[in-house]
């Protein structure tokens, strides 16, 4: 079952993220740098979801660590709200959640949700911090440490984390990327169904086609290092997206497409966005 | 494949095993008189432990206490320097010169110096502070740096400040290096204190040790060595204990 994707303007500010001619080179030696994303120009709209995917080595991540403030570019700007993004850090208006999950084993699942709290130097709020608990499915472990959890819940636990000061952008890279497929498409779920109700600008980063189309409003395809702009898809599924969406003929046709691209010795449909 | 119960059931018992050959033997070879008088039976040492109880736990208190403050010191000395050089990385290459040096100093050198510079009384807690100071720096140093990539990127995103990231990622993550360190200091301090009551302090084992080595009594040596030994051991295994309970909650 195939719906056009819905044109409801999404509600917010400006919380967009928006990157102009941003290139990263890493030095390798004394004398020779590595080009890890040439020219990047994107701008992600306030509420949208945009997925990045890309070739093992593409700079995908690198992209994302450079909206999260974790790496500068070389050359270009990277702005989020109107603002360098080691500013929003320090607001403690970002929040991210990375394929290791990185809670602290020391703490129950609800210290961990509380952890930004703590890091801005705020009291936690026990109700909200109970409530991101309940939205990702984990009210009933608030007690429980990282250790005593499954890899998918433990992702859960580091999505609450990140949404817990009500960011301005959520980035995620590979959040997933860890746990088996069944669990995988579970949480893919959870995630649509936590973004839907809080329509947050998200930056996913992911090797999975599904996964992006599953989850996005629009894809990026980056071609191989140097990561550019291989090709920009909407995605035309209307939310809330069900499970059954996998299986739609549209949905192959664009997994097609996109896998596609991926592959560097396929065709290389024009650049569109 | 046997129960973990049972195994260590059976390494348990090899090991009393162990123990009741080596005191079989030693106290046959003290009985033959096989090393010598200054080798005396196991029974013996046993008993005059016995006989002198009372300045043997009047020893063995003074000792711990001497190594107990040294430890703490030491540990103290180790835990501010370490978290200096991490919160002010221009300070770290001169502060771990600093602890090589100290822990190149040999005690045998020092112990007279000390007694000149502080009382005699307290040289074997300086000593015993020293004698733990490098193994905890060591371990602390590196426990404050064992923080995940990961966590600390997640930090950074979340806009943590230096102190709140040392309070609540830095140090957490260290208590485990902390533990390794005290495992590695308890013993250390312990023979730091003996042996810096060689010179001149009023009482404790490593007094006993050498006023039973000058009066020629090696029942009694033997038996402040051996309880000595007993404490350092005891030391180790509630150290292990602990460290057990804290690897299972940091890591």
């Amino acid at each position: 079952m195939t719906e056009p994707r819905s044109d409801e303007p999404r509600t917010g500010g400006n919380k967009d993220v928006r990157l102009v001619g941003v290139s990263k080179r890493f030095p390798v030696s004394k004398k020779e740098t590595l080009l890890a994303v040439d020219r990047i120009d994107l701008h992600v709209s306030s509420n949208e979801f945009l997925a990045i995917i890309g070739p093992s080595g593409c700079g995908k991540s690198t992209i994302l660590r450079m909206v999260a403030s974790l790496e500068e570019p070389t050359s270009g700007t990277v702005m989020v709200s109107g603002r360098p993004p080691h500013e929003l850090a320090l607001a403690h208006r970002l929040g991210v959640a990375f394929q290791d999950h990185a809670l602290l084993p020391w703490l129950s699942s609800w210290e961990n949700v509380a952890l930004p709290y703590r890091l801005a130097g705020r009291k936690p709020d026990a109700d909200h911090v109970a409530a991101l608990l309940t939205l990702v499915g984990m009210e009933g472990f608030a007690g429980s440490r990282p250790k005593q959890l499954s890899g998918g819940m433990r992702q859960r636990v580091a999505i609450a984390r990140a949404l817990a000061l009500g960011p301005e952008v959520l980035l995620l890279d590979e959040p997933f990327g860890s746990v088996d497929a069944v669990t995988r498409r579970r949480l893919n779920l959870e995630l649509q169904r936590i973004w839907s109700e809080l329509a947050i600008t998200t930056l996913l980063v992911t090797h999975s086609v599904e996964e992006a189309i599953f989850l996005a409003d629009r894809i990026v395809v980056l071609t191989e290092r140097p990561g550019r702009i291989k090709l920009v898809r909407d995605v035309p599924f209307a939310r809330p997206r069900a499970r059954e969406v996998l299986t739609t003929d549209a949905f192959h046709a664009l997994a097609d497409e996109l896998t596609l691209a991926l592959d560097p010795e396929g065709s290389s449909p024009e650049l569109d966005g | 494949m046997a129960e973990p119960g049972e195994a260590r059931g059976r390494r348990v018992a090899l090991g009393l095993i162990g123990i009741a050959i080596l005191l079989v033997a030693w106290e046959v070879l003290g009985r033959a008189g096989a090393l010598g008088v200054s080798w005396p039976p196991f029974s013996a040492v046993v008993r005059e432990g016995f006989a002198d109880r009372g300045l043997m736990w009047d020893s063995l208190v003074a000792t711990t206490i001497a190594a107990v403050k040294g430890f703490l010191i030491g540990t103290s000395i180790a835990y501010a320097l370490a978290v200096t050089g991490l919160l002010l990385p221009v300070l770290r290459p001169g502060i771990g010169r600093l602890a090589t040096v100290v822990n190149s100093v040999p005690w045998l050198a020092l112990g007279p110096l000390l007694v000149m510079l502080v009382a005699p009384d307290l040289t074997p807690v300086v000593i015993a502070a020293m004698a733990v100071f490098f193994a905890s720096f060591i371990s602390i140093s590196s426990g404050l740096q064992s923080a995940s990539e990961a966590h600390e990127d997640v930090f950074t995103v979340f806009g943590a400040s230096r102190f709140a990231r040392l309070r609540r990622l830095q140090l957490p993550s260290a208590v485990p290096s902390l533990i390794d360190g005290a495992k590695l200091g308890a013993p250390a301090a312990l023979l730091g204190a003996i042996f810096g009551e060689w010179f001149g302090a009023s009482s404790g084992l490593g007094l006993l040790i050498i006023s039973s080595t000058q009066l020629f009594l090696p029942e009694r040596l033997w038996a402040a060595a051996g309880l000595a030994a007993l404490m350092a051991m005891v030391a180790y295994g509630a150290l292990g204990a602990i460290q057990y309970r804290v690897e299972k909650r940091f890591r």
